[in-house]
């Protein structure tokens, strides 16, 4: 299906129009469970990264209060996360969760006026079968009013609930990748998955998919998951406590973007 | 910090541009808690905060229209509006004041942000309760995030309030609690936070630090004395907060005006707290009894009445020893005395009673309304009263009879410092 202008021009905005390709960063998770090691000013972390990556996933807030880092021809575009859950609430917070909870806290007219290049979203997978309703109901929603306003809908596929285990984990992401696919997502975010599943992945999906990594990948991996078709990486709100992450990323944007080999990037 | 600038123009209204501080006072309670005084009164206490310098008032929508034009002229505090409703203080029986309890917690949107906005507010104010259950804090967020988005549609700042109550709560997490929560708040579209104090600087600001928007600190209860409340206050500045949104301990304070202006001298004006109330530090010498010396001859009693009138006995002694009970006479004799704890004299709400610079008690008379606070406040029941006016130790102007009497040293002096306001001798 052709996409209109609108949206061809905002998907370019983070995934390059020359090689497909991205590198995007979340920082969305103090969203949830607050301040987290590394984020806790966000000003200092986005100033640091936003050179270097293509995007930067950051909730309304966040987007409203530090657009002098975001946007602009050489610098990070922002992705608004419009919705919000408490299921990353571990035993470790001092609230744990004890009923996951998700619902969305913005919109694609809100997010728009943000100066948004796309709306994030997250299919849950796995928790019980009325949250995962009300979740494709309102993904639905949030993809037709992006479709008429032009905005692109980034769907993260989040397999995480109680129903999901190691047996079933990679169908279940290509179970949601099929689900976003036909709700009309225009890139897609998946959690890391074998070689054989992301080539399945990578042949059969027709818009970009992105892996979502917790911490910088291997270079291996990052070989691996570029040959198999998938476009590119979301690195988690973790590599900020990591040392050096803004030299890290640097590396990673040139290995994902120059088709090098990972020994190539690093001598650089 | 980027914002549209609806939002940064009326922002500025509500943060001093020149220190980006505010001073705001909560006087919205008749909108969710029991009619009480600080309720009925409102119109003269928010006459008098306005007198006081306060840079923004958050009331209801109804106050807004019955007083809202005491907040006219460019030099008068910001209207923030309350757009939401909940029954917490209502909640169980075992607030005395409660006349209505409620047994389910609710908290209401009760109207969108262009409402404040054509009502002339600087902001509106929202709660975020954190703390009571899953789905409670969902409906919170969600909520939140439904006044955030049209806020930014309208230029309109959203001040939200994280209130971390609820069974999950404890007072081992609930600094960890406000600190996540007023990050979270910040995240969805917050311009600024009313929060409680964590309790210390440290955590205070660590929460200031993450929110990442400015952050003004609310007053609780009200305090028993206003120093306690501007030492929170302080405190609060010190860990980075940009000002306070007190409600109870202004709008319930015997002066609001000169407690509002109080703030604005600790916030804006750079004042320290002795400097606000007067006091300076003070050293000098106090009694200290020392029960084990004590043989009970109650000769100090005597030495009392006979320095300070004429005859002797010990029923008018401004100190006394108590002796063991039968049965308990291998325990010693027991000195009363007075220490300069100081409760007589914070209970005297004329400042009749003070503690003077030289660390005495003084009474000025003229001040006193005979009102007995300070005899049921004295935990050694050592004032009386004499021709309608309390007798205290005045420390024989720091020649202690007692002391000088008692050879066995079962009472001595002792060294005592201690912040004291001036006094004025009468």
């Amino acid at each position: 299906m052709e996409i209109d202008i609108g949206k061809t021009i905002r998907i370019s905005d983070f995934v390059h129009a020359a090689d497909g390709r991205a590198l995007l960063l979340d920082t969305t998770l103090p969203g949830s469970i607050g301040a987290v090691p590394g984020l806790e000013h966000t000003a200092e972390a986005l100033a640091e990264v936003t050179d270097i990556v293509d995007g930067l996933i950051v909730n309304p807030g966040q987007a409203e209060h530090h657009a002098e880092f975001l946007g602009g021809r050489h610098r990070a575009s922002p992705l608004v996360r419009v919705d919000w859950t408490n299921a990353f609430r571990g035993q470790d917070f001092c609230l744990p969760a004890t009923e996951f909870r998700h619902l969305f806290i913005s919109d694609a007219e809100d997010a728009l006026a943000l100066g948004a290049s796309a709306a994030v979203a997250s299919l849950f997978l796995g928790f019980d079968d009325e949250a995962e309703a009300r979740n494709i109901e309102a993904l639905s929603h949030l993809a037709r009013e992006c479709t008429r306003l032009a905005l692109p809908l980034v769907v993260d596929i989040r397999p995480i609930g109680y129903k999901v285990g190691p047996s079933n984990f990679e169908e279940s992401v290509k179970l949601g990748l099929s689900f976003m696919q036909e709700l009309g997502a225009d890139v897609l975010i998946i959690p890391p998955c074998s070689q054989g599943t992301c080539a399945t992945i990578g042949g059969w999906i027709a818009v970009p998919v992105l892996v979502r990594m917790e911490e910088f990948p291997e270079a291996a991996h990052i070989d691996a998951f570029l040959a198999a078709g998938l476009r590119g990486f979301v690195l988690g709100e973790k590599v900020f406590a990591r040392e050096r992450y803004a030299e890290r990323l640097e590396v990673l944007a040139r290995q994902v973007h120059q088709r090098s080999s990972s020994d190539d990037a690093r001598a650089r | 910090m980027t914002r549209a600038p609806g939002k940064t123009a009326r922002l500025n209204r509500l943060f001093n541009p020149k220190d980006g501080r505010a001073v705001c006072v909560a006087a919205d309670h008749g909108w969710m808690s029991d009619v009480t005084p600080n309720v009925m009164e409102l119109r003269r206490i928010l006459e008098l905060v306005v007198r006081g310098g306060a840079d923004g008032i958050l009331i209801s929508f109804g106050t807004a229209v019955r007083h809202g034009h005491l907040l006219r002229g460019k030099d008068s505090p910001a209207m923030l509006i309350r757009a939401d409703w909940m029954n917490m203080p209502r909640l169980g029986a075992s607030n005395v004041s409660n006349v209505l309890p409620v047994v389910n917690f609710k908290k209401m949107a009760t109207s969108r942000a262009r409402d404040a906005l054509h009502m002339g507010a600087s902001a509106i104010t929202i709660y975020y309760f954190i703390g009571y259950g899953d789905e409670f804090e969902a409906l919170n967020i969600e909520q939140a995030a439904d006044f955030a988005k049209e806020c930014r549609k309208v230029g309109l700042p959203l001040i939200i309030e994280p209130m971390a109550v609820g069974g999950m709560v404890t007072g081992v997490n609930i600094a960890e609690i406000l600190i996540a929560s007023g990050r979270i708040a910040a995240e969805i579209g917050a311009d600024a936070l009313k929060i409680p104090y964590t309790g210390d600087v440290k955590t205070f600001k660590e929460l200031v630090d993450q929110a990442g928007v400015p952050v003004l600190v609310l007053g609780g209860a009200k305090s028993d004395v206003p120093r306690d409340a501007l030492e929170l206050v302080d405190e609060a500045l010190r860990a980075g907060a940009s000002g306070t949104v007190f409600g109870r301990n202004v709008t319930k304070a015997k002066d609001p005006q000169k407690m509002v202006a109080d703030i604005c001298a600790l916030v804006h004006g750079g004042k320290t707290i002795a400097e606000i109330l007067g006091e300076h530090r003070a050293v000098g010498q106090r009694l200290k009894p020392v029960p084990a010396q004590c043989i009970g001859c109650q000769l100090c009693e005597v030495a009392c009445v006979r320095a300070h009138t004429p005859g002797y006995g010990q029923t008018r002694a401004r100190l006394r020893v108590e002796t063991p009970s039968l049965g308990e006479e291998l325990k010693p004799h027991r000195p009363v005395v007075c220490t300069l704890c100081g409760q007589c004299a914070d209970a005297c709400a004329t400042g009749a009673l003070t503690i003077a610079p030289e660390a005495r008690l003084v009474l000025q008379r003229s001040l006193c309304s005979q009102c007995g606070a300070c005899v049921d406040a004295c935990p050694f029941h050592l004032i009386f009263v004499e021709d309608g006016y309390p007798v205290v130790c005045d420390l024989c102007d720091g020649d202690p009879e007692c002391v000088k009497w008692c050879k066995r040293g079962a009472i001595v002096l002792t060294e005592w410092k201690r912040r004291v306001r001036h006094v004025h001798a009468e």
